[in-house]
Formats: structure tokens, sequence, C-alpha cells
């Protein structure tokens, strides 16, 4: 009897120890799945500056070609990243359609948000410099929180339907799963707004067609936050749009209100960059 | 309170930001990135929000008059980033406060760099960025040259 509880006490054991095996790089996996905390800026390089808003990779290679040229060695650095930056938005005038193409870019003058304090949709929040919070909430969401507008989305995890009817809004019905490490994130039901292409220098419309799938992926090191977001709206893009973007981990910051915005008294249309 | 002199003047210059200082719309509309102006006066108020922190102060002009100045300043969000809190700058403080103009040529202007009177700087993030990118380039060069 005392054998068999022995025997009994080993397979246990055993068992323990092949569970323990097959947990340990579960949970070195979830340490990268969890992208739960406070992230900002992107770090100081010339990519992270580059990508401080959006970017793309056709813009990241003109960057460092630009950067390995020896030629320019001497040009300061704002003047390869206006360069590169002017070659990014004439990547994405050839993605847009006729339709976009009419007012593409627009007038930052005419931008809502600045004439109007109006917040931004989700082809621009998603993109908003300085910080973003990722909080789980139960098992079901995920909630991001902006410091740009203290705009807050909820992303739902659970494979439910989306609302019926709920109508175009301005961030979408959200839907996330795991791809392994990385947050897979689609939506839709996005209302037509403004799409920000490169900078707030780059902006296009885009209708209430667009589609967004955005994947999130922390790094190897856990330092920084990857965005790659395919951006997919028959009315505005020829083809989809794969966007990046960078933050870096930064569990000091904090968000501050965000409620003082002022209409412009005085502004200047047409102003070319 | 004796007024203080003020002067300005302008200097035409290429200033392009590094991290997108104003965020939540774009610069150009209200501000004229190519040129910079500076002026001397008392700060009678600093605002330290969102999205863009706000000093106000008395300039007083060639002919004793004061004139009120606003100066504009990336976010809170962006500022702290680089250390800065609402006290960074006082109210009675005397300051001379460089910048990008408005294009039309109002009494305001979109901060770059602020010397109190002790000589100590206050400067928005965009440098210290810069900085570290252009130790970047130098590294980036070296290991160009020693591929070679």
């Amino acid at each position: 009897m005392a054998v068999r509880n022995i025997v009994k006490w080993r397979s246990g054991l055993l068992v323990l120890i092949l569970l323990t095996c097959i947990t340990v790089p579960a949970e070195a996996q979830s340490s990268r799945r969890n992208l739960e905390g406070m992230w900002s800026d992107p770090p100081p390089t010339a990519v992270g500056a580059f990508c401080a808003f959006a970017c793309t990779d056709a813009g990241i290679d003109r960057l460092n070609a630009l950067l390995d040229d020896p030629a320019n060695d001497a040009r300061p650095f704002e003047q390869l990243q206006a360069e590169a930056k002017t070659y990014e938005r004439e990547y994405i005038r050839a993605r847009l359609t006729p339709a976009a193409l009419k007012t593409y870019p627009l007038d930052p003058a005419d931008d809502p948000g600045f004439l109007r304090c109006e917040p931004w949709g989700l082809a621009r929040q998603m993109f908003a410099p300085h910080q973003i919070e990722i909080r789980q909430r139960g098992n079901d969401r995920i909630e991001l929180r902006y410091g740009e507008w203290d705009a807050r989305r909820t992303i739902y995890m659970d494979d439910r339907k989306r609302p019926a009817n709920p109508g175009p809004n301005r961030m979408g019905h959200s839907a996330g799963r795991w791809d392994g490490e990385t947050l897979v994130v689609e939506t839709s039901g996005i209302a037509a707004n403004i799409a920000v292409w490169t900078d707030l220098n780059g902006t296009a419309e885009h209708s209430d067609q667009l589609r967004v799938t955005e994947r999130y992926t922390r790094s190897k090191d856990g330092d920084t936050l990857l965005l790659t977001a395919t951006m997919a709206d028959p009315w505005s893009l020829r083809e989809p749009v794969v966007m990046k973007k960078i933050w870096r981990w930064a569990p000091d910051q904090k968000i501050t209100p965000y409620k003082d915005c002022e209409r412009p008294t005085e502004f200047k249309r047409g102003v070319k960059r | 309170m004796k007024l203080l002199r003020a002067w300005l003047f302008v200097i035409p210059v290429l200033v392009l930001s590094v991290t997108g200082a104003i965020s939540h719309h774009a610069f150009s509309p209200v501000y004229d990135e190519k040129r910079l102006i500076t002026v001397v006066g008392v700060v009678t108020q600093f605002r330290f929000v969102n999205p863009h922190a706000m000093m106000f102060m008395d300039v007083t002009d060639d002919s004793s008059k004061v004139v009120k100045w606003t100066v504009e300043f990336a976010g809170r969000l962006n500022l702290s980033n680089v250390g800065w809190t609402a006290d960074s700058i006082k109210s009675g403080e005397r300051v001379t406060v460089t910048g990008n103009p408005t294009h039309t040529g109002s009494d305001r202007m979109f901060f770059r760099k602020l010397v109190r009177a002790d000589g100590t700087e206050l400067l928005p993030a965009g440098p210290q960025r810069l900085n570290a990118i252009e130790e970047e380039r130098r590294q980036r060069a070296l290991q160009r040259d020693q591929r070679k």
C-alpha cells in the first residue's frame, strides 16, 4: 500500500514537473503577450523620430538611404527627415483614389480638430503622439487610453459580433485576438473622417468603408511597442496601405487632463511645408 | 514696478520639428516656421495644460507701452516628458523668449527657447532628442567608414 502511494506520489510529481516544463515557455510568452501599462513617445533614434506620428516601410527605407549616404553627413537631420517625409507623402499619393486625391493633402487649416477642437477619429487617434495606456479589463476586454485628446476605446476579446446596427462612429467597433505574442485588432464601423498618412501635413479623407487591422507587438527586450496597421478603404485607397508606429515603455508617465483646447483666433490657409 | 525695456528681433531661419511639437493640430496655419523672434518681458501667467501649455507676459515696447504677449507651447503631455512641471515658469519672472511668430504678426509666438534672468534655459523636447539622433548618426558614419 505504502509502495503504491509512493508510486502515485512520484507519478504525480512527474506530471507536475512535465507541466512546469510546459508552462515555463508559456509564461515567457505571456510576458511578451502582456502589453499592459503606459507607453509613450518613441526612443530618441532617427527612425523613432521619423515614426513619431506614423510611417511606412518605404519612408523608413528612404530615410535610411539618406542617412547611409556620406554626402548627407553634414546635412541636419531635420532636412533628411523632411525629405524622407516628402517621399513618403508621394508614396501615399500613388495609392490614393481620385476621390481622395481631390483634397490630398488636406489643408491643416481646415482640420476640424484645429478649427473646432473636434476629437480625432480612429484613423488618426491610433497614431497619436505621446501616451497610450493599455489595460486588460476582465477576460473579455482590453481598453486603450490615449494622452492626445484623452481618447478611449475598447477592444472586445470574446468573439462577440458587432452590435446590431450601431452605425458608424468615431472609433468604430474593435474585435481583438492573440496571434502568438501579437495582439491583433480588427476594426470596422468607423465613421468617415480624416486619416493621417505620415504626419499632420499629410492627411486625407477616408470613408465609412475603412477597415483597419492593427497588430501590436512588444519587443524582445520589452522596451518598445510596435504597431503595424493595415488600412483598407475602397473609397480612398487603390490598395491596402501598411502604416507603422513605435512607442517606448514609460511606466512613470501619466495622462493628464485634456480639457483646455481653444479654437484658433488667427490662422492662414494654404501654407505649404 | 519698473517696466522692462523690451526688445524684439526677427531672424530668418529654418526650423523643423523633430517630434511634432504641436500634436493635436499642424503648426503651419498659425506660425511661420521659417522665422524666429525674441522678446523680453515679465511672466504674468503660465498654464501647464493640454493640448498646449500657455504663457502670458508683459512686454514693454520701444514707446514704453506694455504689450500683452502670448506664448504657446507644446502640450503638457509633451513637456512632462522632458521634466517640465507647472512650476517651471513662475509669474513675475523676467524671461527672454524665442519662438516662431504668427503669420499675421500678432503679439503671439510658438515657444522654442526661454532664458531666465540667471541665464538658465528651458528648451522643448526637440533639441534633446536631436542630440541623441546626431550621436546615432556619428556612430553610424563611423561603422560605415570601418566597413570600407
